[in-house]
């Protein structure tokens, strides 16, 4: 199997978040950065497919500035292969489309039977990239998912429906998977595989190179939700409550206007 | 009589010719030549340990195995049985001395040179000396007896060894009586020189009814028993537990000698290496394997194991002997699976049993040791909430998962900056994770700010460029992540020339004090508690007093390791306090659960270490328990809610207690 795995650097939520100068993204002095959560379940799925098969070779992909190559050494110490890393500084500047494009790009010629991402980011969280980079490539594509078996070509994905339902999907390879939690338990590197992380491949390839698509949408301006009035809590008797309510819904909003 | 006197014919009746000496010494040769070939065998199973040096100051190891050996000082640490140890172990020298004297002098200085010095009054003290060391050692030997096979305590285990060591010593010592008593019933009885031996006296007025020819049957009989027996004896030192003899005296001479409790770097800079901890024997090292032929499963250890005590599935004596077991048997087995991953995670590397133990042996560092392999090697840890804590201090230096660049906040509102903005300081508070982010242990820090203000101290901390100090990262085997930090504090401090660094957390302050030494850091560094009990001392700190009643608990890091016991209670009593002890204090203190990195662990196995702890701080009818450190704190807390005590008992750092007093 040829596998690509799409991951993105993101910063740790626990960080107090400020919005930057421009008022377009968050600030990112004082942020820790790490492995966006989903997609450490695609990199342990596609190292676990790697371990199952053999013969298998894992492509990690991370666009970005030069810092994600902290978090893509820590998916080459997991156990991916090689890492791709596409580098931009304005990442945090581009539409959905445009980084699914850039993906796409990269990985048209590369004839990959799985690429596997996240199914969302924890900090943009538009959940769009992977199925986007599915169209242009035209794959199909299974999102949420939360099992994977194959044997061959064949593939066989559960995946997470609303109100808790669960759907299986059959589908034959090539394919994009979006990975959500409960897929897999993602591992704690090994101090040899990390040692053997340092002497793996890493390409760096400008984003200018894979650039073709432009955006069609841009952020207008990114804020804090503003603090309105606190909310007014009736008390009394239920018929008393009920008149209140109406007076109050008549007088302050258009519903029964 | 061909002496004068007071002296006696040595091998009286059995003579001194061919037929006695050929026999004899082909006997001795043949059994310590058997003895030598054993133990070589024993050092060929020592030999599949790594390398570690361990005959460097030579003299300082010769002095510490002298003190160890002759004045019994770390088995006479526990009285009992102790000194029945000791007693017996000095009686039997003795005896051992006794009888090289007289061969000495028969077979060598008399015949060769005809010097003869045992007569006149040395000889009657030499009489009487071996007489009395004789009884001694028979009434201590039975008094192990008793307690080994009449009362045994919770664990002792006794097996065939036991048996065979106690029937050989025994019957050593009453074979020699009966020799002596049957000589002296041919040949001393009514002599004054006869009152120099005592009991043999007594036994030879017992047997004296045998008449001559009965008497000296027996002697001869007798005499030839006794020499077999003895070299019986050393024929199985190296196949019983009496191999101790040789084992542990060697044992205090290869002691580690510190400090106390700085693990060995791995080098992580080797490339080139395949494997790091150890999952076989071979890859611990010789000194290792050499401890599991030092134990004589006293126990000791487990007796004071607190994982052990509170039912989870470790035993340290168990460990070396389990350890011993595969280097003999089975050295290609996995020791990981071998000992139980449950056993050695349960370890809080409190030291307790590495402390007590009469023959030098070291367990917490194998234990560690063997979770480095299981950590670099397999990525496993005790359960999903400890890799959680790994990766938050990968990620934000801290593993509580905050953001590091809050790790400073909690001091804005007192004045004290970091070193990046104003490093002309007096010292270096380094607050460590439970100080920055803790709310409980935040407190703690703020006390610690006030006493230094009030006493005129600048103070300074690393703020949000300070990292966790890697010690519970390195207890629990994660050796990468511990070095990464270190190395991170390391190189930060020195670029602010620190002089002097003080910590409120043990953990932080032994690891400054002693890991951080491998890795350059030059700083003086110092507990807190030490530090204040200094201020106050000077006179620049002044508390006032107001009496109160409080219980103070050891931590590990603070007493055992670091031998810090004097300084936290003379603080205490500075601002009023009085301590009522625990059962369990100073060195036999009773660990919280918190130590070897299991502060980022639930505890899930048996009963909960810290609630057994806040029971025996409650017992002592005081309502206050006083301790010396954020993980103790915490577990107090804790402990106090699950043992219900709330109303009886509260858990306080004695920086709370001093700051009371300003």
């Amino acid at each position: 199997m040829k596998i690509l795995v799409c991951i993105k650097q993101v910063p740790d939520m626990e960080s107090k978040f400020k919005i930057d100068g421009p008022g377009q993204w968050y600030d990112t002095t004082d942020l820790a950065w790490r492995m966006n959560e989903y997609d450490e379940y695609a990199v342990e799925q596609s190292i676990l497919i790697k371990e199952e098969l053999g013969n298998s070779d894992i492509t990690v992909l991370c666009i970005g500035p030069r810092r994600v190559q902290e978090t893509m050494k820590k998916a080459l110490a997991m156990g991916c292969d090689r890492g791709v890393h596409v580098e931009d500084d304005s990442v945090h500047q581009r539409d959905p489309l445009e980084i699914s494009s850039i993906i796409a790009e990269f990985a048209k010629g590369e004839q990959f039977d799985l690429i596997f991402t996240g199914l969302q980011s924890q900090d943009r969280g538009s959940g769009q990239v992977g199925l986007f980079v599915a169209e242009i490539l035209e794959l199909p594509s299974v999102s949420t998912i939360i099992s994977f078996t194959c044997e061959g070509k064949e593939i066989e994905v559960k995946r997470e429906l609303e109100g808790g339902m669960k759907a299986v999907v059959r589908l034959q390879a090539p394919v994009l998977l979006t990975c959500q939690l409960g897929l897999n338990k993602p591992r704690y590197p090994t101090l040899p595989n990390i040692m053997k992380a340092k002497r793996k491949e890493l390409s760096v390839i400008d984003v200018e190179q894979l650039r073709k698509v432009e955006p069609i949408c841009a952020t207008k301006s990114l804020f804090v939700p503003e603090k309105k009035n606190s909310g007014l809590i009736l008390e009394g008797e239920v018929s008393e409550l009920a008149n209140e309510l109406i007076k109050h819904l008549k007088e302050k909003t258009s519903f029964l206007a | 009589m061909k002496y004068t006197e007071f002296t006696r014919e040595i091998y009286w009746n059995v003579g001194q010719g061919p037929s006695t000496l050929f026999p004899m010494y082909l006997f001795a040769v043949a059994a310590i030549g058997l003895l030598i070939w054993r133990m070589l065998q024993r050092v060929r199973k020592y030999k599949l340990g790594i390398s570690l040096q361990r005959d460097d100051q030579r003299s300082r190891r010769f002095m510490l195995m002298l003190r160890n050996v002759l004045l019994q000082q770390k088995v006479t640490k526990v009285a009992w049985p102790g000194f029945l140890h000791g007693l017996f172990f000095w009686g039997f020298g003795l005896l051992v001395i006794g009888t090289t004297l007289v061969v000495l002098q028969a077979d060598f200085t008399d015949l060769l040179f005809d010097i003869v010095f045992l007569k006149g009054n040395f000889y009657k003290i030499f009489s009487i000396v071996l007489d009395v060391a004789g009884l001694l050692c028979i009434c201590m030997l039975a008094g192990l007896l008793v307690r080994r096979y009449f009362f045994p305590t919770e664990g002792l285990e006794s097996g065939t060894d036991d048996v065979v060591m106690h029937g050989l010593l025994f019957a050593i010592l009453l074979t020699g009586f009966l020799i002596e008593g049957a000589r002296m019933a041919v040949t001393e009885l009514g002599t004054p020189l006869a009152l120099w031996s005592p009991i043999g006296l007594l036994v030879a007025k017992a047997i004296l009814p045998l008449g001559e020819s009965g008497l000296r049957a027996l002697h001869k009989v007798t005499w030839w028993i006794h020499l077999l027996l003895v070299m019986g004896f050393f024929v199985v030192i190296p196949i019983t537990k009496f191999r101790h003899i040789l084992t542990t005296s060697a044992n205090y001479f290869f002691s580690d000698l510190g400090p106390k409790g700085k693990l060995v770097n791995l080098d992580l800079e080797d490339e080139e290496a395949e494997s790091y901890g150890a999952s076989t024997i071979k890859e611990l090292t010789w000194k290792d394997i050499f401890d599991t032929d030092a134990c004589t499963l006293c126990k000791r250890c487990q007796d004071r194991c607190p994982a052990y005590a509170t039912g989870k599935p470790l035993s340290p004596m168990k460990i070396i002997k389990q350890l011993g077991e595969v280097a003999w048997h089975d050295p290609e087995a996995n020791l990981i699976e071998t000992l139980g991953k449950n056993a050695l995670w349960s370890c809080t590397t409190c030291r307790a049993c590495q402390e007590i133990c009469p023959a030098a042996i070291e367990h917490v560092p194998k234990i560690v040791e063997l979770r480095r392999s299981m950590v670099l090697m397999e990525g496993e840890f005790p359960g999903e909430e400890v890799m959680t804590a790994m990766e938050a201090t990968e990620v934000n230096g801290n593993p509580l998962g905050f953001g590091y660049a809050e790790r400073g906040n909690w001091v804005k509102d007192l004045g004290v900056t970091s070193l990046a903005e104003d490093s002309e300081v007096d010292l270096l508070y380094f607050v460590g994770c439970y100080g920055s982010f803790d709310k409980r242990n935040i407190a703690v820090a703020k006390s610690f700010i006030q006493l230094c203000k009030a006493a005129g101290i600048k103070v300074g901390i690393l703020g949000k460029e300070e990292k966790c100090c890697g010690e519970p990262m390195r207890k629990m085997g994660n050796e990468y992540l511990y070095h990464s930090l270190a190395l991170e504090n390391v190189e930060l401090i020195n670029s602010h020339n620190v002089r002097t660094i003080v910590t409120t957390c043990p953990h932080c302050y032994s690891t400054l004090e002693k890991d951080y030494r491998d890795l350059g850091l030059e700083s003086e560094v110092v507990h807190y508690t030490v530090y204040l009990e200094e201020l106050i001392t000077s006179g620049k700190l002044q508390l006032q007093a107001r009496e109160f009643d409080c219980t103070y608990h050891d931590s590990c890091y603070l007493g055992r390791y670091n031998g810090v016991y004097q300084a936290p209670r003379r603080l205490i009593e500075a601002v009023g306090g009085t301590i009522q002890e625990m059962e369990k204090s100073h060195d036999q203190s009773f660990c919280c659960s918190a130590g070897g990195g299991r502060i980022l662990a639930e505890e899930k196995l048996g009963e909960r270490m810290n609630i057994g702890r806040v029971r025996m701080a409650e017992k002592t009818g005081t309502n206050i328990l006083v301790s010396n450190c954020p993980f103790c704190l915490t577990m107090f807390e804790d402990g106090i809610k699950g043992a219900e005590l709330e109303s009886r008992i509260v858990s306080r750092d004695i920086a709370e207690i001093l700051v009371e007093g300003l």
